[in-house]
């Protein structure tokens, strides 16, 4: 065994060997699901990570002109695959930070099992479990995304200043579906809306018909619905609209793909509406949504701000550290916290001179003010989407 | 850099094939020497862990535990757990056969992933226990990784010498004899349910244990953690492809399979990132290729089991069939 194991570490220092890119270049981690049940959304958030990387490296680099390196590893959206792949960034690849993983349970087991212990700052672009906002993580875990505790509140508030005061819910039985739902029924309660019906539902079942009798039974005409559009939330609705047992649909920003719009069509979708988190300053996101769009990206898809705001943060933290991994967090919240000269998507270069001249920056993204708090959350800002022809439009401003 | 960080991955990767091994010889007892087609490994992985989660770590609102207990306390209550939950399902199940016993241990494994996922007061659902400790985790990454891997090496080895010597024993070749023919074992007046029985719950505290060592190596546990294709379906082509029957075999499959698993990744990334992205999808034909390619050209693995050579008079015959094998190995 422990010849074997000898055997086996050498041959893989070989590998790592091999794997080391030249010194030249700054390597960032990029934890992306890939594969796994995050995977529908991976093929946008990939190319909207790569963007970002090379808008940085055509706009002179990282640091001395060094080149900056995303190197994508699978999440799987699974704890065991993400432990595996991040303890690779960290050890093989030796990564300066990671962006990613996709999916909570996948960011809490690789953050614990590699790169909170190795030091590594990580920035996850869609992780929304309220579960990380408690993770002892030495000031090395950040979000670009808000917690579900945030936009479940803003949703139940919307709800009950738009006159729904009775509603049944119906969230997919995993972290996210059941941390936004929780977080709805405690706002919602509290400002004094009624819940009729609320209760989880299994992923990929062949049909909720069951489920959804059970919850129009309590009387509401409006079904909360907080699952993936592209999945079994799709299903759900489908048979809702299909049965009539709700009038009124609401879905959280899972729900807003394009998926229920082609696959149910616009017109049956007049009384359906998603929230998603949105920027204030829509000057960063047009920014954002116009050289994303020329370079081929869906800017419609979810979490692709997001995750160009976290390889951008990343990017400004490493610049701003002068590439010391363990300045990395403190730089990370100097670039944005409200203070200093604006930057917006793109503005690399201007960034650049500004650091090396030793002025304050903000970096604006496309996904928000992107402030962190003491836990390295951000604060949410959220709207309501309609549905307009064959995509969405933006119905109201939440709260 | 020091070296000491260089061996990091190799170390985690060694972490896990320890995790894999206990969970391969859990399997091999079950398959190896009794016959059991448990395909439900996940299941008992997560009883394991979530009873070691439960005891161990520090009070939260909303689900059972602050029960603050030292890891070993874990490890045992989760192996005497997974065995006691075991007994229930194999005394129903296991008057099942073959391909039925299958199906009826992935429907159980299926029903604790959702016991999990649903039952809040009890596993926290969906979000998950966290914060659970780590023997010496607050030790330096390298070092806490080192001393980690030390343990498990150790429980490895315990469990691998105590299943080894149990199987050579005669309660072995009565095992194999079940196996190998259930009729000509009862005629010698062996309690076949009751033999099946004790396999079945043995191998299940391995995988509890297993279980157990995976959750504190994480930290934390969240239902996906309980993925039947990584772990029951992973163990399933260590137990075959290394050899099923034989413990050093199942080990090496560990090794072998997970290995390929996980530094398959640092291959792939060399190739033009289009091709790396498509290959990651690959790692998984690559393992059930390799699975193919073994039971094609060596189909009892690539370590066999080794069994005791026939007695002299009954070589002379000839032709050997099943019977003659079994009692054979019950004389012996």
């Amino acid at each position: 065994m422990k010849a074997k194991h000898l055997g086996l570490a050498s041959l893989l220092l070989g590998a790592s060997a091999l794997a080391t890119p030249a010194l030249a270049d700054v390597n960032i981690g990029l934890l992306n699901g890939i594969t796994g049940g995050a995977a529908a959304m991976a093929p946008e958030i990939t190319k909207s990570l790569q963007f970002a990387v090379d808008q940085i490296n055509e706009q002179g680099g990282v640091l001395q002109g060094e080149k900056l390196v995303g190197i994508m590893a699978d999440d799987g959206c699974s704890p065991q695959v993400a432990a595996d792949a991040a303890t690779k960034l960290v050890n093989v690849s030796q990564v300066i930070g990671v962006v990613g993983p996709l999916c909570s349970g996948a960011l809490m087991a690789a953050a614990n099992s590699a790169t909170i212990p190795a030091g590594v700052i990580l920035i996850s672009q869609s992780a929304t479990s309220p579960e990380i906002t408690t993770l002892k993580d030495n000031d090395l875990v950040f979000r670009t995304i808000p917690s579900d505790e945030y936009q479940g509140q803003a949703l139940a508030r919307t709800l009950l200043d738009r006159g729904t005061k009775k509603v049944a819910v119906s969230f997919i039985n995993n972290d996210y579906g059941k941390g936004i739902a929780e977080a709805f029924k405690k706002e919602y309660e509290a400002k004094g809306g009624e819940i009729s019906g609320y209760e989880a539902h299994e992923e990929n079942k062949s049909s909720y018909r069951a489920d959804l009798a059970g919850l129009a039974q309590g009387g509401a005409d409006t079904l909360v619905l907080l699952d993936y559009g592209d999945t079994s939330g799709l299903t759900v609705l489908r048979e809702a609209i299909e049965n009539g047992f709700f009038e009124k649909f609401v879905g959280a920003e899972g729900m807003k793909t394009s998926a229920p719009i082609k696959a149910i069509g616009a017109d049956n979708l007049t009384t359906f509406m998603a929230s998603a988190p949105v920027s204030t300053k829509s000057e960063a996101l047009d920014i954002f949504n116009k050289a994303f769009a020329e370079a081929g990206g869906d800017i419609n898809a979810s979490y692709v701000g997001p995750s160009y705001d976290a390889v951008f943060l990343l990017a400004l933290a490493i610049e701003k550290a002068g590439g010391d991994k363990s300045k990395l967090s403190e730089s990370l919240r100097a670039v944005s916290n409200g203070e200093g000269e604006p930057i917006l998507p793109g503005e690399w270069k201007k960034a650049k001179e500004l650091i090396a001249g030793g002025k304050a920056i903000d970096y604006k993204g496309a996904s928000g003010e992107l402030n962190f708090d003491a836990n390295g959350d951000v604060p949410g800002s959220y709207a309501l989407f309609k549905v307009a022809g064959d995509d969405w439009e933006v119905e109201t401003e939440m709260k | 850099m020091e070296w000491i960080t260089v061996l990091n991955y190799p170390v985690y990767l060694a972490i896990f094939i320890c995790i894999y091994g206990c969970l391969a010889i859990g399997l091999n007892i079950q398959w190896g020497y009794a016959g059991l087609f448990n395909a439900g490994v996940a299941g008992f992985f997560a009883i394991g862990a979530y009873t070691s989660a439960i005891l161990t770590s520090p009070w939260a609102e909303g689900r059972l535990g602050g029960f603050d207990l030292p890891f070993p306390v874990g490890l045992v209550g989760a192996m005497l757990l997974a065995g006691l939950l075991a007994w229930p399902i194999g005394k129903i199940c296991l008057r099942f056969r073959s391909d039925y016993l299958a199906i009826v241990t992935i429907g159980v494994a299926e029903g604790i992933r959702l016991v999990a996922r649903s039952e809040e007061w009890l596993t926290n659902s969906a979000r998950g226990i966290s914060a659970i400790p780590r023997p010496f985790g607050d030790l330096p990454y390298a070092k806490a990784q080192l001393v980690y891997l030390g343990i498990t090496a150790l429980i490895l080895l315990v469990a691998y010498v105590l299943v080894q010597r149990q199987a050579v024993s005669p309660w072995g070749r009565m095992m194999r004899a079940i196996r190998d023919n259930e009729s000509a074992a009862q005629a010698m007046g062996k309690d076949v349910p009751y033999r099946r029985l004790e396999a079945f719950i043995l191998g299940s505290a391995l995988m509890g244990l297993a279980g157990a060592l995976y959750v504190h190596l994480a930290r934390t546990i969240t239902p996906d953690a309980i993925d039947p294709m990584l772990i029951t379906f992973l163990v399933w082509i260590m137990v075959i492809l290394g050899g099923s029957g034989n413990n050093r075999g199942v080990l090496l499959g560990a090794i072998i399979v997970w290995v390929i698993w996980s530094t398959s990744e640092i291959v792939t990334d060399q190739l033009p990132s289009e091709y790396a992205l498509k290959a990651k999808y690959g790692r998984m034909f690559l393992i059930g290729l390799l699975l193919q390619l073994v039971l094609r050209f060596r189909p009892e693995g690539i370590l066999p089991e080794k069994l005791r050579k026939e007695p002299r008079e009954e070589r002379r015959v000839g032709e050997q069939d099943s019977v003659t094998q079994a009692t054979g190995n019950i004389i012996n």
